[in-house]
């Protein structure tokens, strides 16, 4: 499958009479954006307001991150199965206004969403402080249970993603990038010296606000599968979940995911980069080993010598990747797992829940109980009611004088698993 | 907490869903439960077959602390 991404270069976000893009400046009508999320009955109203770097404002509670995408030429179009009809995306031309983003927050869904700081230390901690954000703060109908508010909150964003999107269809991009997955048994004709890796994609699919969609579908239902890494671009993975804001994967994380842009960028010269295979991580133990026996398998059908395995979050899914790790390494195959730690403040205590020796080559995105103070704001876009309480939150967090001090868990994407972040450690 | 009650001369049975965990920090004694948010529920069933697997999960593992082990052991139910 073969997929241009033409990448539009958004530099400037304004709120204004009509939507367009002009000279590579994104002008939102409010009213519009307004009007296409209060179709949803389950929503009350919605604001939009705009965050741009080095503004001095915060967001929060962040729900779901989403970069503005159309499809122009090929199969399908944008978030197929979730807002569009059904079809096998991953082919044809894609446009993308890049580095900008629509943020979705308001009334919290869970105890679990994050902050965005668009300027000042925290800012430092989060991708999404660099990108215009168009932000929609949200307000559910009285008495909406959590369920039916998550489901109508990741709707309103990802269509308004793809409004926003259309508006690049007839734009010439600024960057034109060429991506290619060939048929397994195309490509180890293509390439038949270089070692054959595929990437194996843990979804966060807990269940209880904890869940992950492909396709449409409850990724906590799926069986492990194949998907060209093309087709993830185009959306075919979205985020419903409000795990821990620091290492849940947004939207924007699936479709900019950079192991798949670092395994392409190394394809056909160190590498044969044959695919991406999808996984969960549920709640039950049977389906743990169910879903690790299937990834396994899939990595010694389609014959791969190594893989990269990527988690979401954190607690009882590393137990999840070391079923991974260990199963695929006894079927002769090598991994390297990427994760994240939460080895307490002082950062003494067991990185992971769980272990085995023959996970012997890790990837860490930092330690998610480090402590941070984030200075106050002048501008909210959202609430400051759950700063106490969200995940890395305390009693106390939010102090009085708007400050906060709390473990970077709060911030979105800080410790990504993904590697879309600037932490790290390293033994020497 | 299990390690620590156990040094302490008393036996204990780890009730937990992932197994793996439980053998990882070192229970000696584990009873699988159903699943991570509802370890001893299971909501698909109705409340008198919900309090048989209850039941049943607590009478295994009462039975469990009576058995001397001498290597980690799961007490499948």
């Amino acid at each position: 499958m073969k997929l241009e991404l033409g990448r539009i270069n958004i530099k400037d976000v304004v709120l204004s009479d009509e939507s367009k893009i002009v000279n590579g400046v994104l002008n939102v009508n409010a009213n519009a954006i307004k009007e296409i999320v209060l179709k949803d009955e389950r929503i009350k109203n919605v604001t939009i307001d705009i965050a741009k770097p080095n503004d001095s404002t915060r967001i929060t509670p962040v729900k779901d991150v989403i970069e503005p995408r159309v499809k122009v030429e090929g199969n399908g179009d944008i978030f197929p199965g979730m807002i569009s009809k059904m079809n096998t995306v991953g082919s044809g031309k894609t446009h993308v206004l890049s580095g900008c983003a629509v943020v979705t927050c308001g009334k919290i869904v869970g105890f679990q969403e994050g902050i965005i700081d668009m300027c000042g230390v925290g800012a430092d901690y989060t991708p999404f402080s660099k990108l215009f954000n168009v932000c929609l703060v949200i307000e559910p109908v009285d008495n909406l249970t959590p369920y039916e508010y998550e489901d109508a909150a990741r709707v309103a964003g990802l269509t308004i993603a793809n409004y926003l999107g259309e508006l690049g269809r007839e734009i010439t991009p600024d960057v034109v990038e060429v991506y290619e997955t060939l048929p397994i048994s195309q490509s180890v004709v293509n390439y038949p010296d270089l070692p054959k890796v595929a990437y194996v994609y843990m979804l966060q699919t807990q269940g209880l606000l904890h869940d992950t969609y492909v396709y449409g579908a409850d990724a906590k239902k799926i069986i492990p599968t194949l998907l060209s890494p093309t087709e993830i671009m185009d959306g075919a993975i979205t985020s419903g979940n409000c795990v821990s804001a620091c290492d849940k994967n947004t939207t924007y994380h699936h479709l900019n995911n950079p192991i798949i842009k670092d395994l392409y960028s190394k394809h056909g010269k160190e590498i044969n980069f044959v695919g991406v295979i999808i996984t969960n991580e549920t709640v039950y133990l049977a389906d743990k080993e169910r879903s690790s026996d299937f990834t396994a398998k899939l990595c010694k059908l389609i014959g791969v010598d190594a893989v990269i395995i990527s988690q979401e979050g954190f607690g009882n899914p590393d137990t999840d990747l070391i079923m991974n790790c260990k199963k695929i390494e006894q079927e002769g195959i090598k991994t390297v797992i990427v994760t994240d730690e939460y080895a307490g403040r002082d950062g003494l205590s067991q990185s992971l829940a769980d272990a085995d020796p023959l996970a012997n080559a890790t990837v860490t995105g930092g330690n998610a109980n480090e402590v941070i103070l984030l200075p106050k704001m002048d501008k909210l876009i959202g609430t400051l009611d759950y700063v106490d309480k969200i995940a890395g939150g305390f009693d106390g967090s939010l102090r009085s004088d708007g400050s906060i001090e709390a473990e970077i868990q709060v911030i979105t994407g800080a410790t990504n698993e993904l590697g879309f972040n600037k932490l790290t450690a390293r033994e020497f | 907490m299990v390690k620590e009650i156990e040094r302490s001369g008393i036996p204990v049975v780890h009730i937990c869903t992932v197994v793996p965990i439980s053998l990882t920090v070192g229970a000696n004694r584990i009873v699988p439960a159903i699943a991570i948010p509802h370890p001893l529920g299971d909501a698909d069933l109705s409340k008198e077959d919900e309090y048989k697997v209850r039941m049943n999960i607590v009478k295994k593992s009462l039975e469990a602390l009576t058995i001397d082990v001498t290597e980690q052991t799961v007490f499948e139910l």
